[in-house]
């Protein structure tokens, strides 16, 4: 396994401090080209970004649950009170 | 549910406007039309704040309390639904300070890190490739919800705020007051955190066989 980067690579903390702004697209340009090229030869930065971004996309995707209907009709009753 | 929510984003704001405004200035028989609009966002918010479904329809009823009281000193300088979270996001704080839960731990970036190489992940794992909208089962979404859950409440909050609610890191900032930077801190150690849980159950607890 040679030219696998230490875990406690410089380049790769750098890297792993900064990478949930690249995923919310935070970074100016520079920034994210640097990332961009770290991780063309970084596999463990790589898989450590696909997983953050594979985390970040599930989140965004839950769906909502329904009201209970006994709750929305207490809200109602609520509302209608204090509006009179 | 398909529609871009930053597109009808903007024409919910206008619309929220004219509801609020026309109450404010007297026609509180709309208020109720104002409840019917976020009591769904509240009720989830409210189910991923507290643990407990009692205390979930606790808050959407005190938050809606609160804005009705409060609503003449909105000002219009921020969006209502922000200004809405702003209150729930209170009245969460007190509900949690009422109950005395144990001091906040503290997550820490290091604790995400590989600890020496043997620890470390070389290649991306399946479940990080496959197209989201058909990883996400209903199993899976179980799994991170208790993640969810599991985080300390203000790596929570953040985390509910930004990628849930979708509010921007400026926008979250202001809603819990404070700064963009600690905004962004604690999102980042939330993301490892629920990442650690999604490595942790696709590596040891997924019951069913490869999605692929
Ligand atoms: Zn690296």
């Amino acid at each position: 396994m040679t030219g696998t980067p230490h875990p406690h690579d410089e380049r790769c903390l750098e890297f792993f401090k900064k990478l949930s702004e690249y995923i919310d697209e935070e970074l100016d340009e520079e920034s994210c080209r640097k990332i961009e090229k770290h991780v063309e030869d970084c596999a463990p930065c790589q898989a450590c970004l696909e997983t953050l971004k594979a985390t970040t996309g599930l989140c965004r995707r839950l769906k909502e649950k329904p009201v209970p209907a006994e709750l929305s009709d207490r809200l109602k009753k609520m509302a209608r009170e204090l509006a009179i | 549910m398909s529609t871009n929510p930053r597109k009808s984003s903007t024409r919910n704001n206008q619309n929220d406007t004219e509801l609020v405004r026309a109450i404010q200035s007297g026609q509180v028989d709309l208020f109720p039309e104002l409840v019917l609009r976020y009591e769904r966002k509240l009720y989830n918010f409210g189910l991923r704040m507290c643990r407990d479904v009692n205390d979930a329809e606790d808050l959407v009823q005190d938050t809606f309390l609160n804005v009705f009281k409060y609503i003449n000193g909105f000002r219009h300088e921020a969006k209502f639904k922000n200004w809405l979270y702003k209150i729930a996001t209170s009245v969460c704080l007190k509900k949690r300070r009422q109950k005395k839960y144990e001091p906040e731990r503290t997550l820490s970036l290091e604790d995400f890190l590989p600890r020496d190489e043997a620890e470390m992940v070389r290649q991306t794992p399946d479940w990080a490739t496959i197209p989201l909208d058909q990883l996400l089962n209903e199993e899976l979404a179980d799994q991170l919800n208790t993640a969810i859950h599991a985080l300390p409440p203000k790596y929570r909050l953040v985390s509910v705020l930004r990628d849930i609610e979708g509010f921007s890191t400026s926008e979250t900032a202001r809603i819990l007051d404070i700064s963009s930077t600690n905004v962004k801190v604690r999102l980042h150690r939330a993301r490892f955190f629920l990442r650690e849980e999604l490595k942790n159950y696709f590596e040891h607890d997924r019951n069913t066989p490869s999605a692929r």
